[in-house]
């Protein structure tokens, strides 16, 4: 009895989460990938008859949708701004507030968290007004010093950097937290022992620390890879991915695609594709990935 | 991020779930014999509605549940109550989306009712909106409720100053004057052009003697009236006379004076007199400029129309029938400054007794509905928008960007 139960008890403890799982990760999935074969749209929606089968004629429509390609390009810029921009800030953020616990300094974790946990809706009208060309603070900080406006959302390509710093704004708190207690775990003794052998803090910080905070960096660099690459929220937000789909995502693609136009199977075949190169990066993370550093 | 980031798979589980439950109802949840009939009406005037169907609830014994929808949640709306198959009763459809969703099989076709109805006939309602005017694919699947048009916003004191008499009745004049007032200074300009809005290009066409639909039905953008409005919407941004900035705002951009003259609905005249009461004589409306052949502009309402599956019709008509009457579109117009669709009701002397109106009024004359594309909003509308902003924003190559409209918009047809 007892093998039996110690056999079936681990069983247990997972079953809800992959339950969970599957009803809301792997069947959507698997239905985004039959869909993509179809030609889905709404009429299909309101009766099964109106859907037909359409082999691989999505994937050759996505793939000389010059559409799809901005929207690729797209994301592949913000990837490459925005990954190591928030791996970077929350790094040194989270060095700079572990030197000291405080008060202060447990006030300003709190306060580099907010960013995190406040709704993006209020985060998106707040910094809409900032950018404002007519009469954001941004402008107005400008015209002090006798500088033309500036045309944050408006520029295509100023709107990308504009869209994207709001997301690193966004974006860092969670990871400051998560290296903040990376860094708890970092051994004082390793610590001690290189002050004693007189290395500065910079050394101390660049050979000790950042060697042992290896696993989270990568933690942190994974997670928010594939956050970047599903980039939405923002550029929804703030300039429903415009001007000229600047910052159209490859995310905001696949939803107007879907809700606005009604193209469901063309969507889902998008959706296939975004799936397959978010698994590819992160394969490749993984593989690339050296053996941490053991003391 | 993380949360709407699911996009990518959130369509096609929509979609699976939507399949899932349409496959369980039939009837549709919100149409149960004895109970209330359920309208969607259109943005924020749920409260004035209810207050319009009150004498018609208390008359029919039948009670109205009104649902006020977001404009911009419509598409959303619409793709969940077609996959669930369960809707109102009775819905407000602006007519840029009626296309949408008529395709999607919403709608129920009225033609065998219209004639146990002879107040909802076409004759009844302005020209160009209503039967054959507005049917898809033939069938009748809405009629007209209010009306809504395109005149010329101008700050007459701003153009007095600057020498200008009379606000431009034509194009050319048009683009003169906003020259005339970009020239006031550094920041300053002289007409204001939406970025988001498609159906100006076609109006400007309209004016020059053109369509964008060709004999045959199919969208056709390559005509010489065509490329004159597109010389006409890309010479206001070379002269300077249009603000560029995506996030303009049009009412503080008109009461501010940076923008003096635009063409908007009249939901504007109500901006301007409930946020600037004191330039009260200051501004005026004018009809619509003219192009090279005629002054033209844009019928812009919304239809009223039945669920398909609804099991109220008799009901549901009744309610349209009531809500066609001039006095009722007149009572609708007091209480939410919509205008009236019922020809009696805009010939209605107390209503057009405000010189505003009269305007409007005069202007419907030559108002036209934008033609019934599929997904004019996020297709053709786009694909336009796109092409004329990348040209005037973006400094694009004139003849690339118009042969990628032409190409992209080819195959699509009205019929």
């Amino acid at each position: 009895m007892s093998t039996a139960t110690t056999k079936v008890t681990p069983y247990v403890f997972v079953t809800p989460a992959m339950l969970l799982l599957i009803a809301f990760g792997v069947l959507p999935l698997a239905v985004a990938l039959v869909v993509s074969f179809t030609d889905m749209d709404i009429s299909g929606l309101a009766n099964w008859g109106n859907v037909e089968f359409a082999g691989v004629d999505n994937y050759q429509r996505l793939f000389t949708d010059p559409d799809f390609w901005q929207a690729f390009g797209n994301t592949a810029f913000f990837v490459l701004i925005g990954v190591p921009s928030v791996v970077l800030v929350s790094l040194a953020v989270a060095l700079l507030l572990a030197r000291s616990n405080s008060r202060f300094y447990r006030a300003l974790r709190s306060f580099y968290f907010i960013p995190a946990i406040t709704g993006i809706v209020a985060i998106a009208l707040v910094w809409g007004y900032l950018y404002n060309t007519q009469f954001g603070l941004f402008n107005w900080l400008l015209s002090l010093v006798g500088m033309p406006p500036v045309q944050w959302l408006s520029d295509p390509l100023l709107a990308k950097f504009s869209v994207a710093f709001v997301a690193i704004w966004r974006g860092t708190g969670l990871n400051i937290i998560i290296f903040l207690a990376a860094l708890q775990g970092v051994p004082k003794e390793y610590t001690e022992a290189a002050a004693l052998d007189g290395a500065s803090s910079w050394r101390t910080t660049r050979s000790i620390v950042i060697p042992l905070l290896r696993f989270a960096i990568f933690f942190v660099t994974v997670t928010t890879m594939i956050a970047w690459l599903q980039f939405f929220d923002e550029p929804f937000v703030l300039t429903d991915g415009g001007p000229l789909g600047a910052t159209t995502s490859m995310s905001i693609f696949l939803y107007k695609e879907g809700f606005r136009l009604n193209q469901f199977g063309y969507a889902s075949a998008g959706s296939v594709v975004l799936f397959v190169v978010i698994a590819l990066v992160t394969v490749l993370q993984l593989k690339l990935r050296r053996p941490d550093v053991e003391y | 991020m993380k949360s709407y980031a699911k996009a990518a798979i959130a369509a096609a589980t929509v979609a699976a779930l939507g399949l899932a439950v349409s496959g369980c109802t039939s009837g549709g949840g919100a149409t149960a014999d004895d109970g209330p009939l359920t309208v969607w009406i259109m943005g924020d005037s749920g409260a004035n509605f209810e207050q319009l169907v009150a004498p018609w609830v208390e008359e029919s014994g039948t009670e109205v549940e009104v649902v006020a929808i977001p404009w911009d949640g419509i598409d959303e709306r619409l793709t969940t109550a077609v996959a669930s198959g369960s809707g109102p009763d009775v819905l407000q459809v602006g007519l840029s989306k009626l296309r949408t969703f008529a395709d999607a099989g919403a709608l129920l076709a009225l033609d065998d009712h219209l004639d146990d109805h002879p107040e909802l006939a076409a004759e009844n309602f302005a020209a160009g909106i209503a039967g054959e005017a507005s049917a898809v694919a033939g069938e009748i699947v809405s009629v007209p409720w209010v009306s809504d048009t395109r005149v010329l916003f101008t700050r007459t004191d701003i153009l007095a100053e600057n020498g200008i008499d009379a606000p431009p009745a034509t194009w050319e004049e048009l683009r003169a004057d906003a020259k005339t007032l970009a020239g006031r200074g550094e920041g300053q300009y002289g007409y204001y052009i939406p970025q988001w809005d498609s159906p100006l290009p076609v109006v400007m066409t309209w004016s020059n003697g053109g369509d964008i639909i060709d004999a045959d039905g199919n969208v056709d953008f390559d005509t010489p009236e065509f490329n004159e409005a597109v010389d006409l919407y890309t010479g206001l941004y070379a002269d300077g006379s249009v603000p560029t900035n995506g996030d303009f705002d049009q009412t503080q951009g008109f009461i501010s004076g940076v923008a003096p003259m635009l063409i908007s609905g009249p939901y504007l005249s109500k901006s301007i007199a409930d946020s600037a009461p004191e330039l009260e004589g200051k501004w005026n409306v004018s009809m619509a400029p003219e192009g090279s052949a005629s002054a033209a502009s844009l019928f812009a309402g919304s239809n009223l129309a039945v669920w398909h599956n609804s099991t109220r019709v008799d009901d549901s008509l009744d309610l349209l029938e009531y809500l066609s009457e001039p006095e009722t579109q007149l009572e609708w117009y007091a209480i939410n400054g919509e205008l009236p669709t019922n020809v009696d009701a805009l010939a209605d002397e107390e209503f057009l007794s405000d010189p505003l109106v009269q305007v409007y009024a005069d202007q419907l004359g030559d108002a036209r509905i934008l033609p019934l594309v599929p997904n004019w909003d996020g297709g053709v509308g786009a694909d336009l928008l796109t092409a004329l902003n990348s040209i005037a924003l973006n400094g694009e190559d004139r003849d690339t960007a118009l042969q990628a409209l032409f190409d992209k918009t080819a195959e699509i047809s009205i019929n």
